[in-house]
């Protein structure tokens, strides 16, 4: 266990060089008043029939684990881990499952929208100074909308 | 190193390794008797030369040279038999023997490190020969032939061998190619073969003896010896043959040897011999009795295949997926809806599948497991090597070898035993025979290593009949050491003894070479703890010491108390669990912060309220509503206070994940996790831990 989080320290400080090219399939999702959107290369699945259960001792926005198919899967409120309020659970609440550099988490979101296909030329970083840094840039839709990047490497460290 | 060579490399460590074992158990139970066994003797030799065939082959030369010279010693035992050595040169052999081995043990050792090898084996080499010297100079008159010419590898031989009554009869044959191969290439019956193969391969119609080189590896040794014979029905194919070997590697020489006249009757033709099995008959005299003894001496082919650790343990997982998905179908609440017929033909299948599952399960769990007796017979061999250089008269008695344990568990089992035996050697028997006489004690010391099993646990106890342990002189050492925690007079007799586990105790005033570093006791405990297991000690001044340790038989499937803290679902591993009863506000004892206790069976145990500790919002708060579980590890015994029990279950751990793991939970009572029937993740508490967060943090 001691080794597997050692190689993945490693791995999140290798910066990603491998883009070759710079449009990337993205998938969109709502989380509070934002859309949200993160690279498909790290999504899994999409679930919504889950039970979780509760982690004592773990900060609040670890909203526990849940048993995937046998595999035990910690979930993240994506809304709490950026400081804000526990999600309202909703009808279309779900947990989007992420496999980042090996790390495995389910993050919890209000929708899920579609995939989009968004060029990283395009993407701006955001120019505020934020102590929970979580999101790492943004981009302007055709329609106007502002569509927010997940930091997946910030993700996958439990601790800020 | 590409992958088959690695490979092949493992195997190779895997089978030198497993032999040398063999070797040392055997040695040590025949030094027990003074005496070396007939079989033992071609055990021996059978070892030594699968040793130096196989070194040989991976170009170990130092391990293939140091096997082939105790090779030839046996050889030369085997031969003369074992009865013509004095006890005198027996009891040499033996410390020759456990020098050699342990000289191989510790170049084999080099090899898995990866380190280079030492070359120089030239003065331990000429040690055996002496030995061998000594032994055929006086164990007999006759003339040392075979003694000389094996560890001087046949320099001269091939002249005085070849003579006509040396030649293997064949009828037809007008002559013969004598070749011998090149010294200690190993595997020489094969490559023997390889080299006849290669000439038939170009239409040269010859024979060879022995026949059976390629399926008998007893004739490895011959070919050694006397070479092999390649017999030709006319001298013109012999000549195309001779310039064939030319081309042939591993020859060191060969020579053209012509039938002097032929045989007036002629023997039977040996082709027609079945080739597996039998003796080969063209053998020189002087070799009928190893033959003889082949059949006693040929390894007993045995149905073991030895599979990767890791297979086992992915096995292992998805039986533990099969067992938690079982349940989960059976307990399906769908199928309440089935009518009454369905709903019994889906039970019968259901109960048919659990039966299956369980069987599967006890299967799994028993490929992981394996007798103790490997790390037992270790030990012999420590207890000999320490009673010679402590000089003291101690035996060894092991009960219970056959005592299965799971593999993760032997291996992390062996060093804490071993230190354990070298502290009752070293510490524990009195140091002189007078003292025992003196104390009315058999003046040879004992020592009993006994593994014992239990439903769930297995129980190691090493016991000696020694001098015991005094808690005054340790607790006054661990004052001069500083490591009490409370004033002295306050330490119980056991609590005393408990001293000497912790780090930078150690009761000998001198380090010695086998114990008296002082990181002796804690690095045992840490061991064993590191497996789920607990050290205790008893120790009766004058009558001996007493350590036993218990380990859980199996890590990855436990037996589990289910109990609810408000809507979360805990599991305590039963193996910790004491007791479990009600009490009323009344029975609860508060200290002067306020911290709840409550008396049980003449002793007063700290109550820890999950509930408060782990945050959790429950109703059951009053001692009335809910249930106290008295829990213990090895040194602490403490009361849980949790809502509700639900019941027992046999569990599957599961590690956290990964994501986890900067939240440090197992430092705080949370070893892991669990999947229940139902689906749900339950969260199996690590007493030892829990106790370590509450209780000691202040």
């Amino acid at each position: 266990m001691a080794e597997q989080t050692l190689s993945n320290g490693e791995l999140l400080e290798t910066p990603e060089l491998d883009e070759v090219s710079t449009i990337e399939r993205c998938l969109t999702f709502k989380a509070g008043d934002l859309i949200l959107y993160i690279s498909t290369r790290h999504v899994i699945e999409i679930i919504n029939n889950y039970s979780i259960t509760n982690l004592p001792l773990v900060p609040p926005y670890i909203k526990g684990i849940i048993n995937l198919r046998g595999q035990v899967l910690p979930v993240v409120d994506i809304q709490m881990r950026m400081g804000k309020s526990e999600a309202e659970a909703g009808n279309e609440t779900c947990i989007i499952v992420l496999d980042i550099d090996s790390v495995s988490l389910g993050i919890i979101v209000d929708s899920v929208r579609q995939v989009i296909d968004i060029d990283l030329k395009d993407v701006r970083p955001i120019p505020l100074k934020r102590q929970q840094k979580l999101l790492d840039g943004m981009v302007t839709m055709e329609d106007g909308s502002v569509f927010m990047s997940v930091d997946c490497q910030a993700l996958a460290k439990a601790q800020y | 190193m590409d992958n088959g060579m690695e490979g092949m490399l493992d195997t190779y460590l895997f089978e030198t390794n497993s032999l040398l074992d063999q070797l040392d158990e055997m040695l040590v139970k025949d030094e027990k008797i003074g005496d070396f066994s007939s079989d033992d003797v071609n055990e021996i030799f059978r070892i030594m030369h699968t040793i130096k065939g196989s070194s040989a082959m991976m170009e170990f030369g130092s391990l293939a040279s140091i096997a082939h010279h105790i090779e030839d010693l046996f050889f030369y035992i085997r031969d003369k038999g074992i009865d013509s050595l004095d006890p005198e040169h027996k009891k040499e052999l033996f410390n020759l023997m456990f020098r050699s081995e342990d000289c191989l043990r510790g170049q084999v050792e080099k090899v898995e490190n990866g380190e280079p090898l030492d070359t120089d084996m030239d003065s331990f080499a000429s040690e055996i020969n002496q030995f061998l010297k000594k032994i055929s100079g006086t164990a007999s008159e006759e003339p040392e032939a075979p003694a000389d010419a094996a560890p001087k590898g046949q320099a001269s031989a091939p002249d005085s061998m070849t003579s006509a009554e040396n030649l293997p009869a064949d009828g037809s044959a007008v002559c013969f190619l004598h070749v011998f191969l090149d010294e200690g290439i190993g595997m020489e019956n094969l490559r023997a073969f390889m080299i006849v193969n290669s000439l038939k391969e170009c239409d040269v119609d010859f024979r060879h003896y022995p026949s059976d080189m390629d399926s008998n590896p007893e004739t490895c040794a011959v070919i050694v010896e006397d070479g092999f014979y390649l017999a030709f029905d006319s001298a013109e194919t012999a000549a195309v043959a001779e310039d064939l070997l030319k081309s042939q590697g591993h020859i060191r020489s060969y020579e053209l040897v012509m039938v002097p006249q032929p045989e007036p009757e002629p023997p039977k033709v040996q082709e027609a011999a079945p080739s597996a099995g039998a003796a080969p008959a063209p053998a020189p005299e002087h070799r009928e009795a190893p033959q003889k003894a082949a059949p006693a001496n040929a390894p007993v082919k045995q149905n073991l295949i030895s599979v990767n650790l890791t297979k086992l343990n992915d096995l292992m997982d998805i039986v533990g997926e099969i067992v938690i998905t079982e349940s989960m179908v059976t307990s399906c609440p769908e199928l309440d809806q089935l009518n009454r017929d369905s709903y019994d033909n889906f039970m019968k299948s259901a109960r048919q599948l659990r039966k299956l599952t369980d069987d599967l399960q006890d299967l799994a769990m028993s490929l992981r497991m394996v007798p103790i007796s490997g790390v037992f017979q270790k030990m012999n061999r420590i207890v000999r090597d320490m009673k010679q250089k402590l000089d003291k008269d101690v035996r060894l008695t092991l009960i219970g070898e056959d005592t299965e344990v799971d593999k993760t568990i032997v291996d992390s089992i062996q060093d804490p035993i071993m230190h354990m035996v070298r502290n009752s050697m070293d510490h524990g028997i009195e140091d002189t025979a007078d003292e025992r006489i003196a104390a009315g004690k058999n003046p040879q010391g004992e020592i009993v290593l006994s593994a014992t099993h239990t439903s769930n646990e297995v129980i190691i106890s090493i016991a000696d009949d020694g001098k015991g342990m005094n808690p005054d002189q340790i607790l006054a050492k661990a004052k001069e050491k500083g490591i009490l925690v409370k004033p002295e007079n306050e330490y119980t007799k056991k609590e005393a003894l408990g001293l000497i586990m912790l780090p930078g105790f150690s009761t000998n005033q001198t380090v010695t070479e086998f114990s008296g570093r002082g990181v002796g006791m804690d690095v045992v405990k840490k061991n064993v703890e590191s497996v789920g297991g607990v050290v205790s000690l008893t120790s009766e001044e004058g009558k001996g010491t007493t350590f036993s340790i218990k380990i859980p038989l199996t890590l990855s499937i436990m037996d589990g108390m289910k109990v609810t803290v408000g809507r979360s679902i805990f599991t305590i591993p039963i193996a910790n669990i004491r007791q479990s009863f009600k009490i009323t506000a009344e029975e609860i004892i508060y200290d002067e912060n306020g911290n709840e206790m409550v008396e049980r069976i003449g002793g007063f145990y700290p109550i820890v309220r999950l509930h408060q500790f782990y945050g959790i919002e429950t109703e059951v708060t009053r001692p009335e509503d809910g249930i106290l579980i008295w829990v213990e590890t090895s040194d602490h015994s403490f009361c849980l206070f949790v809502d509700d029990l639900i019941g027992e279950q046999q569990v599957v751990v599961k590690p956290f994940p990964a994501f986890l793991n900067c939240f440090e939970l197992k430092n705080y009572g949370i070893g892991g996790c669990t999947i229940l029937g139902d689906g749900n993740i339950s969260i199996i508490l690590d007493i030892p831990s829990l106790h370590t967060a509450t209780l000691e943090g202040f």
